[in-house]
């Protein structure tokens, strides 16, 4: 067989398009059955409205000082002012844009770096496999928020430390999942045949191994997602956010430091933390229903 | 005998990684863009040659080879170097004492409390599966799963706190107050740990339900519960005799882990609260830029990570006796 | 007296694809002291039979119809408590797959003796004397009954479940598939040790398996299912020297005989049937080489061809002869 029909043979990007396609549409037939992944991609897609029309919903810019200094919520500001005099309403409306972006990119590097990673630690093998599980394995054992918190410390305050921070701590357990997954799929036949006809390693990683490593690397990604929202709300909470930009991490950041929690301003407290908690939430039940279809066991009869 | 090459091979497996934080832990702080000798005489102009003296005495002019052998050498003796911002109190007698004390307290009960709660509901809850305990256990999961944990922090504090007065607002005891026995300072105490501890604790319970519901259910499709069944045997003892000691094993890997996850929850509640303890301690440091005491705190965390893997993989083996032949 | 009647036993699964119907309409009997085998291929509702009498049916099966008694006593409309009682004391099984039926993190001398202590309400102490002596029974050295599972090897790993069958002193034991996955000169011990407890203990015995030379060796009668029916049962001579049903001579002949003349090799074409949509009339229709036109409109009832010799075909009646 030439190397052109073997290629013909073996799935494919295009092919497996066009597989993907078909899944999709069977998948999203179960997933609509699931009341909790629905209500959770509901969240989600209302967060995402509110950050793209956010100049439409929010009264006032969040940026300027419209108002006088740590107002109650009334008529005209929803939820009181903050201790610049800003509307906390609208910098809560503008702060999903910040915790959505952080968040997507954030996990987006994440996964990609876990990905990379654990695709050549599980292709390679040997050397370059124990060099990179030992890199990982120290990465693991590190507590996570108190080197975040170090590491931002360095770099400084900022939107773009902060998804550097997050990038750099969160791949470890995507580079886990890729590994043995890529080590499994290693050991397939159709591997071996690629091999045998010629293929570099890097055709076989990209069009044959990568395809069949994605699903479960959406899974995860969703749960980076999850995970890097928290942090970047921990991380701005202790105020090594962007001191700019409205994230809810920062609302909440500046409340406590207004003493909003001693004198029960409850006003700056609760929404902020509720958009958090909510947005956190959407992706938790979907990723919960995702686990649900994809792993059988757990499936009730 | 099999037992003694395996801890052999994990302790040696921990002092490499251990070996390889402390390099970590020391360049990282060399990387540093900012001026440490700002934090220690505070935002005043200096003369250059004072600020070089300045440098001299903080070690930081000599090139970073040499620095690297003088940090190993202090590490030998126990010489964590000097805090920045208690200016001169040596970084071991910052740390070590009263804050690490007070964050192995709170770290302590709320795990010991989460996993027991959270064991037992685990199990009971995979056993009824789809009863209303089951259901509401998950959901309590998920929220509290979502939930930042300096927010219920906040909550906690507002609701039991400002407006049912239950809890003190802030701190570890409250200050200024002299107390004439033990026992009414460790209530003092107590009544302050209440509300931090609360706070853990709940976030830890859904992490350990999970976990242990998702185990026990994997557990269930095993052939010897199905013995276990036939047997004729009450259902305590299925559950707990022959499901959840095979559990035990998981989860004990999964302690270790969330002992990871936990110094973050505690660094972010100890500000919350006010808590005197190793997590307020780093964040102080980060606004002050104390690096001597961060990097001691950092290396504290990582050995008691460290160890806490290793005492689990020890446990692990102990408890599952297939590993030991 | 027989100790075990199942009557027109009825056992539906439901799954997310319909109704399975993995035993429909099952009768045999079981007598005192009597080893009764219950043969067939894979997924013919052998292992069901055995979960219906006991009643541990997973999620989405459920006895329809039918009697299981259990030396008079009904045990299909008994709840769950109360077959807790009966469990182990009257009636025990032994699981297919043995290998992995055993606790991993628990001695084997635990799993044994908590049977005792449980139901006979002894003490550890007494219970762990019984262990000893069901240790010997089925030739196992005693001193080992503080290993752990892994520690044993399949057939011994076998003897030891045996022994905890025995623990509470059934009237009868289920063994599903016993010596399966176990090598040659094993497994004749293992039914040598079966035919031993069946002697001394005058214990009566149900014996699943897929292999009729398994049967042949210690069976005193023998039901032949397919696809969820008995299609032939009777006497263990009766059925072997005079099988009326094809399904059973099919079965009977896929064994080369080392002795005798050399024979054509005749296999069972084709796959046992999907039972969620079984096939019309006799289940056996597309694979029997003596199917006529009525085999596949009209279900054959059972017909009693001789001495308790029942076989589920049209020819039965007729006068089967087998070809061999």
């Amino acid at each position: 067989m030439t190397k052109l029909e073997i290629e013909y043979l073996l799935p494919t990007w295009s092919e497996k398009l066009g597989i993907y396609r078909e899944r999709v549409r069977n998948f999203w037939k179960i997933y609509s059955t699931s009341k909790m992944g629905i209500v959770g991609l509901g969240l989600v897609l209302s967060f995402f409205i509110i950050a793209v029309f956010a100049s439409l919903i929010a009264p006032y810019d969040p940026y300027k000082f419209v108002g006088p200094p740590l107002l109650k919520p009334t008529e005209s500001y929803i939820l009181g002012t903050d201790h610049l005099g800003r509307d906390i309403f609208s910098r809560i409306i503008y702060g999903a844009r910040i915790s959505l972006l952080i968040g997507l990119v954030a996990a987006a590097i994440s996964v990609g770096i876990g990905t990379i990673i654990g695709l050549t630690s599980g292709y390679f093998g040997g050397f370059l496999d124990a060099v990179l599980m030992r890199i990982t394995d120290m990465f693991i054992t590190m507590p996570t928020l108190p080197l975040m918190l170090i590491l931002a410390s360095i770099l400084g305050k900022g939107l773009i430390n902060i998804i550097i921070v997050i990038s750099i701590l969160y791949w470890t357990p995507t580079a886990r999942m890729v590994r043995s997954q890529t080590i499994s799929l290693k050991e397939r036949p159709f591997v071996e045949a690629s091999k045998a006809v010629g293929c570099s390693d890097l055709r076989i990683i990209g069009r044959h191994i990568a395809p069949n490593v994605f699903p479960l690397v959406f899974a995860n990604a969703i749960i980076t997602i999850v995970d890097a929202i928290l942090a970047e709300a921990g991380l701005s909470f202790l105020g090594l956010g962007d001191p700019f930009q409205p994230s809810w991490g920062m609302v909440l950041h500046y409340a406590n430091l207004a003493g909003a929690v001693v004198h029960g301003l409850w006003w700056q407290i609760i929404p902020p933390g509720a958009c958090i908690m909510l947005l956190v939430l959407g992706f938790a039940l979907v990723s919960y229903s995702l686990d649900q279809i994809l792993n059988p066991r757990l499936r009730k009869r | 005998m099999g037992m003694r090459e395996y801890i052999l091979r994990r302790a040696i497996s921990s002092i490499i990684t251990l070996a390889l934080i402390i390099a970590l832990n020391f360049f990282i702080f060399r990387i540093m863009p900012g001026d440490p000798t700002r934090t220690i005489v505070g935002d005043v102009r200096l003369r250059p040659e004072t600020r070089e003296l300045l440098r001299q005495q903080f070690g930081l002019d000599k090139p970073i080879w040499v620095q690297f052998i003088l940090y190993i050498q202090n590490l030998a003796v126990g010489n964590l170097g000097v805090s920045f911002q208690y200016k001169g109190t040596p970084v071991t007698e910052v740390i070590f004492g009263r804050r690490l004390t007070n964050t192995l307290i709170l770290m302590g009960s709320s795990i010991a409390l989460a996993l027991i709660m959270g064991m037992i509901l685990g199990v009971i809850a995979a056993w009824k599966r789809g009863s209303k305990l089951d259901v509401s256990m998950l959901t309590f999961t998920l929220v509290a799963y979502s939930m930042p944990v300096f927010w219920l922090g906040m909550l906690i504090i507002l609701f039991f706190g400002f407006y049912l007065k239950l809890i003190p607002l802030a701190g570890t005891v409250t200050p200024g107050v002299e107390y004439s026995n033990f026992f009414d300072y460790a209530l003092d105490y107590l009544h302050h740990l209440i509300g931090p501890m609360v706070t853990l604790t709940i976030i830890d319970i859904a992490y350990y339900f999970l976990i242990m519901r998702n185990t026990m259910l994997d557990i269930f499709t095993e052939d010897y519960m199905l013995t276990a069944k036939a047997k004729g045997l009450r259902d305590r003892i299925i559950l707990f005799r022959h499901g959840m000691k095979n559990a035990m094993l998981p989860m004990v890997s999964v302690i270790a882990l969330t002992v990871i996850y936990l110094f973050g929850g505690a660094t972010l509640t100890e500000t919350v609260f006010s808590w005197y303890g190793i997590g307020r301690l780093t964040y102080e440091s980060v606004m002050m830029a104390d690096y001597p005491v961060l990097q001691g705190i950092f290396l504290v965390m990582a050995i008691a990570v460290i160890l806490a893997n290793f005492i689990a993989d020890i446990v692990y083996a102990y408890l599952d006796p297939r590993i030991r032949y | 007296m027989q100790v075990l009647e199942i009557k027109e036993l009825i056992t539906h699964y439901s799954t997310t694809e319909g109704t399975v119907r993995a035993v429909d309409d099952v009768s045999f009997d079981v007598g005192d002291g009597e080893i009764v085998g219950l043969a067939g291929e894979s997924g013919c509702g052998k292992t069901t039979v055995a979960l219906s009498i006991m009643r541990l049916l997973p999620q989405g099966g459920r006895i329809i119809k039918g009697k299981v008694l259990l030396e008079g006593e009904d045990l299909t409309s008994k709840t769950d408590s109360e077959m807790n009682r009966i469990r182990w004391k009257k009636i025990s099984i032994v699981f297919q797959g043995a290998m992995n039926a055993l606790n991993p993190v628990l001695r084997v001398g635990d799993q044994i003796s908590e049977a005792i202590v449980e139901k006979e309400m002894t003490s550890k102490a007494e219970a762990l004397k019984r262990v000893n002596e069901l240790f010997e029974l089925v030739g196992l050295d005693t001193s080992r009954i503080k290993d752990y599972p892994h520690e044993f090897s399949g057939g011994m790993r076998q003897r030891v479940m045996i022994a905890m069958a025995l623990a509470c002193n059934p009237r009868i034991v289920i063994l599903d598939e016993p010596v399966t996955a176990l090598d040659v000169i094993v497994q004749g011990k293992i039914l040598d040790l079966v035919k031993d407890l069946q002697k001394k203990l005058n214990l009566a015995v149900i014996l699943i398996t897929h292999d009729l030379s398994v049967i042949a060796e210690i069976c005193d009668k023998a039901a032949i299912m397919y696809a969820g029916k008995i299609v032939e049962y009777g006497q263990i001579l009766d059925i072997y020297k005079n099988p009326k049903h094809p399904y059973t001579e099919g079965l009977i002949s896929a064994f080369p005989s080392i002795t005798g003349e050399k024979k054509h090799f005749v296999s069972i074409p084709g796959e046992p049937p999907n039972l969620i949509n079984p096939p019309s009339g006799c289940r056996f229709h597309p694979r029997c080489s003596y199917a006529m036109d009525i085999c596949h409109k009209k279900e054959p009832p059972s017909v009693d061809v001789g001495e308790g010799h029942i076989s589920a075909c049209y020819l039965a009646e007729a006068g089967f002869k087998s070809s061999r």
